[in-house]
């Protein structure tokens, strides 16, 4: 786990990996569905709801986000930060494309 | 692109870049070979990078035994350094984190907006890998924001699909290669070098499937399609008889590959 942190890793996941990285970074690519002030509710790739703590949400006007965070429970993140990634995204391509990073064949490139 | 001049000798020097195309092949006179990969430009991720070696300072770099040459990563920004003679954006993709510095020349006309490339962004940055001391760095030749999020991913996708090619070889000429050559005849293969293009929504189908499929394609310009005689004398061999053959036409069939046209001898591809 330290390694992890060494090399800064925050691998792509849906909510469904969520419960696979406790304690660590994550980048969750999602929807947002309702933003509250410490709070917002995300729709993840593969459809699964998950709490974002964050800190200010002046900083969220995108539909969709990808949410860079500690995972504190398997359906809440800590967000460090939030980019904006626009009104439009295919997110079967995502959830798709998050999957096959996981894949053993690419470890190398991933982990 | 008027910057990607004709390389020189050394691919790390700042205007030796550019250039197309992927590595095709890992064999070759070694020689030749480092000539064209240095001029060649590879998507990588950022771990990748990071887990690059080269066996001295002026050596070329490689990945897991292939040699480098320019290379593009696609990341978001998680700090720039603004400096007279350069610029540092520290870059991160998930994988890992890595410096891209982009010098500044005194003609320098960078058509790039300042602030499109803001801290939080995703960029995509080309050029050559470098080092300094034990850090290493991308020296930039090309750098640009993401404006469409599905760059990312693309980028992402497009990183596994030449780690794969380069790694076990092409999809269409690797698994392929030996049905095609021992069952199908020149016209077939001939026919699937033309419409490589076309077969490629194919290429997911067992080799003798996809040999029948090549097949009719081939030979249909008539709507009427082929009959299953005709298709059992081009495809058939000793151990492809006409049992297997309408057996195999019977699951295309399923599938929706096929269909059956005037009558239930007849076949034609779905398009």
């Amino acid at each position: 786990m330290s390694d992890d942190q060494d090399r800064q890793l925050s691998p792509r996941v849906n909510s469904a990996q969520l419960a696979n990285y406790l304690g660590k970074n994550v980048r969750l690519a999602c929807k947002v569905l309702n933003i509250d002030v410490t709070q917002i509710v995300v729709e993840a790739s593969d459809g699964g709801q998950v709490n974002v703590q964050i800190q200010s949400h002046s900083e969220i006007d995108d539909t969709y986000i990808e949410v860079v965070g500690k995972v504190q429970t398997p359906d809440t993140i800590r967000a460090l930060a939030c980019i904006g990634m626009g009104s439009d995204l295919d997110m079967k391509l995502v959830n798709d494309t998050i999957i096959l990073t996981h894949d053993p064949r690419f470890k190398t490139m991933f982990s | 692109m008027s910057q990607f001049g004709s390389g020189g000798g050394n691919f790390y020097n700042n205007n030796g870049g550019g250039g197309g195309g992927f590595e095709t092949s890992p064999f070759g006179s070694p020689s030749r070979q480092k000539s064209d990969v240095a001029q060649s430009l590879r998507p990588f991720t950022i771990g990748q990078l990071q887990q690059a070696t080269q066996l001295h300072s002026d050596a070329e770099w490689r990945v897991e035994g292939q040699e480098v040459g320019q290379v593009t990563v696609v990341g978001q920004v998680v700090s720039i350094q603004r400096q007279p003679t350069n610029h540092v954006f520290q870059l991160d993709d998930g994988t890992g984190l890595i410096e891209a510095r982009r010098w500044i020349a005194s003609t320098d006309e960078d058509g790039t907006p300042k602030d499109e490339i803001a801290e939080q962004r995703y960029i995509r940055v080309t050029g050559g890998l470098k080092s300094f001391g034990k850090k290493r760095y991308v020296n930039i030749t090309s750098i640009r924001p993401i404006s469409n999020s599905h760059e990312i991913y693309f980028h992402l996708l497009e990183t596994m699909t030449v780690y794969l090619t380069l790694t076990r070889g092409s999809p269409h000429k690797g698994a392929d290669g030996p049905v095609v050559k021992g069952e199908g005849g020149s016209s077939i293969a001939n026919y699937s070098s033309q419409n490589a293009a076309a077969m490629e929504q194919f290429s997911n189908l067992p080799a003798f499937k996809r040999s029948i499929v090549q097949y009719i394609l081939s030979q249909a310009t008539r709507e009427e399609g082929i009959h299953v005689g005709v298709i059992a004398r081009a495809i058939g061999s000793s151990e492809a008889d006409a049992n297997q053959i309408s057996q195999a036409l019977d699951e295309l069939m399923d599938e929706g590959i096929v269909f059956t046209t005037i009558d239930d001898s007849h076949f034609n591809v779905s398009t």
